[in-house]
């Protein structure tokens, strides 16, 4: 199992009002752990008041630049990219796992490759290492970056695009999309849409001459633009994602302190909802799993190797307590916030209720 | 600057999710027992081909059939470590069944799972001799052909690109057991239609019941495009084929 790693912060830069770049320096010992592909993310996490946050960032240098460096942007409401803005500062420490992720495709020093990115506001990070990467190791590929933002003082890495523009000149372009700004070209106003890629497509980017494109952004963005690659001829595998989910979970909520505590008893009062649908019944205090009790119950609740191993048939517990005999699988802030093995947990109050949807 | 949307529609409309991060609960718990199916299929369908290597006649068919055992149990760590990504214990987990493990060869277990291992019915019966083993790997691979169609583009992008490596190689373990079944056609005939009236019904049973109910929850996850019935159908077509061609 991935396990998390101090990492310290050696230098924070503020790109643009709402977003920093941090550079970050594992332990000697946990240099190699901390080796990266282009495109790949780092899960940090923080303890808020007793709840334990994570979030993922990609990383934005390139393999060659040899460093660590991340892209936070600050989210609305969002108490992690807040903390993070706000108090990050050479000599932190914060933990992280790994880098971990498929967003890239393997390169090769001869190949003559012709690239597209599409990212929109943050979803340059990953981008940003991929184009870094790609251009040093591939010095005959090609890379067209469309990059959407709201205005031009909210582009993050707007310099560090123009400085990478006159590096590889001629190799590497950015037509940038903004959508509260006119600009001298029309279709460089507005948003990314499927009429949006027709006309670039149309005027500006040869689509049968690409070899790979990477889309970086919201589902609308990553829905419009595959829609378009595909209808201009783009094969799935050719087509890169990297999602930048609109709806991440938001604070991980304790699990709300059981009015109940465990008690003496023969049986259980079980509510378990799956799919929306919720069901009651009685059940054992023993003998019986959760798991079983839904499957007897005829749920289709989700399970797999029934050893604790595996995690497929995690659920969450609303109410009551359960006890697990045999957890390899969940983590302790995961069981903090409720979440239990239903293979392996066995009521032990006069009701439960359990659910497999959140 | 960007239209929100909640995931379901998102993945209803071809949607790809890319990271644990971004995956809902439910999603995430049909992502890992479609995963395990295959990590248990492809363990215990490495460790019951093992024993193919001792039946193979000749150095051909004993690299083929080597071939065929390393590969899948490679294909099986591969899918495994997307696992690994959702807290999976991987090193537990491959010690958790016995993968040679195989009931008696005229049990009737139907398309049902055994308990606690998620692997395909069909890989609980035993192979018997090398001309059974060809004939189990020609319908199983060419089953797996089909499946790969619906593999390759599941909604979870890590997961996706993996079966489309593993794609090409599976095809090739079909390939390999049609040459050797192109031999054994004319040389053991009879044993070969008799391996086919045995296999035949049990791989077929590994394409799930027609009209299934959780194909329908699959398919609003983007982890499944065509009902099993479709699939099922696009095999005996290709099983049909193949098998004239040899004049079976």
């Amino acid at each position: 199992m991935a396990r998390f790693h101090p990492l310290k912060v050696t230098d924070v830069r503020r790109d643009t009002r709402d977003a920093v770049v941090v550079t970050l320096a594992p332990r000697d010992e946990d240099r190699a752990l901390f080796d990266f592909t282009q495109g790949q993310y780092l899960t940090l996490r923080r303890d808020f008041d007793g709840e334990e946050l994570r979030r993922s960032y990609s990383i934005c240098s390139g393999v060659d630049d040899g460093c660590l460096r991340v892209g936070i942007k600050r989210v609305d409401g969002g108490a992690f990219s807040t903390w993070a803005n706000e108090n990050l500062a050479p000599g932190v420490e914060i933990d992280a796992m790994p880098p971990m992720g498929k967003f890239h495709t393997q390169t090769d020093p001869a190949a003559e490759r012709q690239y597209l990115g599409v990212a929109a506001g943050s979803g340059i990070t990953p981008l940003l290492s991929i184009i870094k990467t790609v251009l040093a190791r591939e010095p005959r590929s090609q890379f067209t970056l469309v990059y959407a933002n709201r205005q031009i003082n909210s582009i993050m890495f707007r310099e560090e695009l123009e400085d990478l523009k006159n590096l590889y000149l001629g190799r590497f372009s950015v037509l940038h999309i903004l959508k509260a700004e006119a600009q001298e070209i029309d279709l460089f106003t507005g948003r990314i849409d499927e009429g949006k890629m027709a006309a670039l497509f149309q005027h500006w980017i040869d689509p049968t001459a690409l070899d790979t494109a990477f889309i970086c952004g919201p589902e609308g963005l990553m829905l419009a633009v595959a829609a378009s690659l595909r209808e201009h001829g783009m094969r799935d595998e050719q087509i890169k994602f990297e999602l930048f989910a609109s709806s991440q979970p938001g604070r991980a909520k304790a699990r709300a302190v059981s009015q109940q505590a465990a008690t003496q008893g023969n049986g259980t009062a079980a509510t378990v909802t799956l799919d929306g649908a919720t069901r009651n019944f009685q059940m054992p205090r023993e003998g019986e799993t959760i798991l079983e009790a839904a499957i007897a119950n005829h749920m289709d609740a989700p399970y797999s190797c029934k050893a604790g191993v595996c995690s497929t048939c995690r659920c969450k517990v609303l109410e009551g307590e359960v006890e697990m005999a045999i957890n390899h699988a969940l983590e302790d802030y995961e069981v903090r916030a409720g979440y239990v093995l239903s293979c392996q947990a066995y009521p032990i109050s006069d009701r439960v209720v359990v659910t497999y949807d959140e | 600057m960007t239209q929100t949307m909640n995931l379901d529609d998102y993945l209803a409309q071809g949607g790809v999710l890319t990271s644990p991060g971004n995956v809902p609960p439910r999603y995430r718990g049909e992502l890992l027992r479609l995963m395990s199916s295959f990590v248990d299929s492809e363990l215990a369908a490495s460790a019951g081909f093992a024993d193919a290597i001792n039946f193979a006649p000749a150095i051909k068919e004993r690299i083929a059939a080597s071939r065929i055992t390393l590969e899948k149990a490679d294909h099986a760590e591969r899918v495994l470590a997307v696992m690994a990504d959702f807290g999976t214990d991987s090193r537990r987990y491959q010690q958790s069944h016995d993968w040679a493990a195989r009931v008696d060869r005229e049990a009737d277990i139907g398309a049902a799972r055994r308990e606690g291992d998620m692997r395909l019915s069909v890989f609980h019966y035993p192979i018997a001799g090398w001309t059974d083993a060809v004939v189990m790997n020609v319908l199983q691979g060419l089953a797996a052909g089909v499946q790969m169609t619906e593999l390759t583009r599941v909604s979870y992008a890590p997961l996706a690109e993996v079966f489309r490596e593993i794609a090409p190689r599976e095809a090739r373990h079909a390939g390999l057991g049609l040459e050797g079944l192109a031999a054994l056609a004319e040389s053991d005939r009879d044993r070969v239609q008799a391996s086919l009236g045995y296999w035949h019904p049990r791989v077929a049973a590994g394409f799930g019941a027609a009209h299934s109910a959780r194909y329908e929850t699959l398919r609003r996850f983007g982890l499944r495009h065509q009902p099993n019935e479709v699939l099922l159908a696009r095999w005996e077509t290709l099983v049909a084929e193949h098998l004239a061609a040899f004049g079976l």
